[in-house]
């Protein structure tokens, strides 16, 4: 699927060339003085053979300086989130920004305004809204949770309805820890594509591994990243480290404690399977000093993500993102919110970021923010384009042709054939005359309303009836199995 | 009778493209083909396909404006052509329009003048900084249903006022309707100087030339 591109992708960072080189100094630094713990004996080993020292019976792991350039050398610099269908493929660290749906447990329904728990209908619903935005270019979570049906087999239902509802490419991070929950993912996620052999060629899935901060390696992420790396699941490791709690208070702080983790898993990832496509993550919320609670609307929390993309720049690998809002409604400060933390990312090349349709910090969603937030990722696309300098675009022959007054350009060749690529001509946004407005308008949000209830009523499934069938059938043996 | 739709088709295509040059040289080749047939089934589909399409936002102001454009050259040969065959084209309705005097803002009105072009009318537009004896005179020598009056300047608008007085010393002012539009105008204003309607944009001008032509 066509990303945004323009000269402007990758222009601005939080951090310059000199200040990578610093914090790449520090991060080698604790890796080889302070490393790692490691929860897990596996990973402990992988760690041991490629040179890192393990300590401590095998629970501290030192990385050297030489062991994390070896296993920078073996990272694909890009690699494709294929959508099941062709032109739903995503390539990340191609020069393209994409972005993609955020999830929450709670969402507004859309038909009466309520807002509820959500349920399996939702995740359908969410997969199909996905499905039909033209700058939605993949998938989170379409809810976080399905409160109607049961916790042990909650992961397999809602991948099993994304797998049914949508053929654009998905991200995976551990849910339920329920004992069967990875194998089945794998093999709901292998149906969809067609056997095992056709998700390890084409895989759709984006599956994350994650940093217990700080400073851990974590039992369960390293079973994903196992499973994930067997299957041909490419990877993104990152650190959910909270700024000013699990992380320092300081940026540059929280760079170096982030990018030591985040290395950490790069280099067990690339011990256990060399060459298996990786990518860096921005997600790193400050902690809000009047409550506690992580947030993600704020100034820092999408410049500590330039810098990371500035960080996966030195390292050869390709960077995506979580971008979201504290806000927690689909209102002015969602807006402000979300246009700031996305517009930050993209000119900073970040290839992915998980934010449409999300608010109040993966708690909430709602299919018209979806709608609005598909708008606003138009309006990034038309900003990183840039200006663009052509013989044909300088225009000078036709300047000197038109002008002085009464001269118009309103009626020349040249606009008609070069306004709609210059110019964005928003599908909601208002640009009425005042007192056209006034006398009578409809709100943007029931505009975004109305269209989310559209695309409801008459967008379908685009996957193929025997696949449904296959994962319907699929699902049946996992409630037979698991729920009493 | 020979089937000339082919050929209709390819004129009305003209006037979607935008393309001048085209339609003439289309319209030169087509010499022997009924002239109010042309008009009405090759430059008036076009015209037709054009507004349909601004009106559902597949094509916007520049198309608008380049196919009426080209509606206007095209008429202008097929007029000559319909008057030395002896016949009358039965038009929607003719208007004149202009800025007020004390304005040069030309975008506005020159946009109501394309969709009213668009929506069949004929326009005589009078361009910017009008004076009231240019209305007076050009309505006289057109014979016009309308005249439209736009201005963007708050501090000029009561020069509308002015051009009616005029109409009404001319013994004109019974014989045309008036419309007037502009940022500043508001349906007050227009009923305070006596003016037949207001357009508050370009959609509504046309409209509003419906119900106060008729047709």
């Amino acid at each position: 699927m066509k990303g945004f591109a323009g000269k402007r992708v990758g222009s601005c960072f939080a951090i310059t060339d000199e200040e990578s080189r610093q914090i790449h100094a520090a991060v080698v630094r604790v890796l080889e003085q302070g490393g790692m713990r490691c929860d897990d004996q596996r990973a402990a080993k992988l760690y041991a053979k490629v040179g890192c020292t393990v300590e401590d019976d095998g629970r501290l792991v030192k990385i050297p300086e030489q062991v994390v350039m070896e296993a920078f050398k073996t990272c694909p610099s890009d690699f494709t989130v294929h959508g099941r269908d062709p032109k739903n493929d995503v390539a990340i660290g191609k020069g393209e920004v994409h972005f993609a749906t955020m999830t929450g447990r709670y969402l507004r329904d859309i038909r009466t305004g309520e807002r509820r728990k959500a349920t399996r209908q939702d995740a359908i619903d969410g997969a199909r809204m996905a499905d039909a935005l033209e700058n939605v270019h993949g998938l989170y979570k379409s809810v976080m949770w399905i409160y109607d049906e049961p916790k042990i087999i909650n992961s397999q239902i809602l991948v099993g309805e994304m797998m049914k509802n949508t053929t654009k490419g998905m991200t995976w991070v551990y849910n339920t820890g329920a004992p069967n929950e990875i194998p089945d993912l794998i093999k709901i996620w292998q149906i969809a594509a067609g056997g095992a052999d056709a998700l390890k060629k084409k895989p759709h899935v984006l599956g994350h591994v994650i940093v217990n901060p700080p400073r851990v390696v974590d039992v369960n992420y390293t079973d994903w990243m196992i499973e994930f790396a067997d299957a041909g699941i490419p990877i993104t490791v990152y650190s959910a480290t909270m700024a000013g709690a699990t992380g320092p208070a300081t940026l540059a702080g929280m760079m170096v404690q982030v990018i030591a983790e985040t290395v950490a898993l790069v280099v067990l990832t690339q011990a256990y399977k060399p060459g298996h496509p990786l990518c860096f993550c921005s997600f790193n919320p400050s902690m809000d000093m009047r409550t506690g609670l992580w947030s993600f609307g704020n100034p820092e929390y999408s410049t500590l993500g330039t810098g990371i993309a500035k960080m996966a720049q030195f390292y050869g690998v390709p960077c995506v993102a979580f971008g979201n809002t504290d806000s927690c409604d689909t209102d002015q400060q969602a807006a402000y919110e979300k246009a700031m933390v996305l517009f930050n990312y993209a000119l900073a090349g970040i290839s992915l970021t998980w934010t449409l349709g999300g608010t109040a910090g993966f708690n909430f969603v709602a299919w018209d923010q979806m709608v609005l937030d598909n708008e606003v990722a138009d309006f990034i696309g038309h900003y990183l384009k840039g200006i663009r300098v052509d013989p044909e675009r300088l225009s000078e022959e036709l300047i000197m042709k038109v002008g002085p007054l009464p001269g118009s350009y309103m009626n020349e060749a040249h606009t008609r054939k070069w306004y709609r690529e210059e110019f964005l001509i928003p599908e909601l946004s208002n640009r009425e005359f005042f007192e056209t407005w006034e006398r009578g308008h409809t709100d943007l949000q029931e505009k975004a309303t109305k269209k989310a209830i559209e695309i409801l009523d008459t967008h379908g499934s685009p996957v193929a009836p025997e696949i449904q069938k296959e994962i319907d059938d699929y699902l049946a043996f996992v409630r037979k199995r698991d729920v009493a | 009778m020979a089937d000339h739709s082919d050929y209709f088709d390819k004129v009305a295509q003209t006037v979607v493209e935008c393309d001048k040059d085209a339609c003439l040289r289309l319209l030169a080749e087509g010499i022997d083909i009924d002239p109010l047939e042309t008009l009405e089934k090759g430059l008036g589909k076009g015209i037709k396909a054009i507004g349909d399409d601004f009106g559902t936002g597949k094509v916007f102001l520049p198309e608008l404006i380049g196919a009426a454009d080209v509606m206007k050259a095209g008429v202008a040969v097929l007029d000559g052509r319909i008057k030395a065959s002896g016949n009358v084209r039965k038009s929607q309705g003719k208007i004149v329009i202009g800025t007020v005097k004390g304005d040069i803002h030309d975008i506005g009105k020159s946009v109501v003048a394309s969709m009213l072009q668009a929506s069949g009318y004929d326009v005589v537009d009078l361009g910017i900084d009008v004076e009231d004896a240019a209305f007076v005179k050009a309505v006289e020598e057109h014979e016009a249903d309308c005249v439209g009056m736009s201005s963007l300047l708050t501090l000029n608008i009561d020069y509308m006022g002015v051009v009616i007085q005029k109409l009404k010393d001319a013994s004109t002012r019974s014989q045309v309707k008036v419309i007037v539009g502009g940022a500043p105008v508001t349906q007050e204003f227009a009923d305070e100087i006596g003016a037949d309607a207001f357009g508050y944009d370009a959609s509504d001008a046309v409209k509003k030339m419906k119900t106060l032509l008729g047709k």
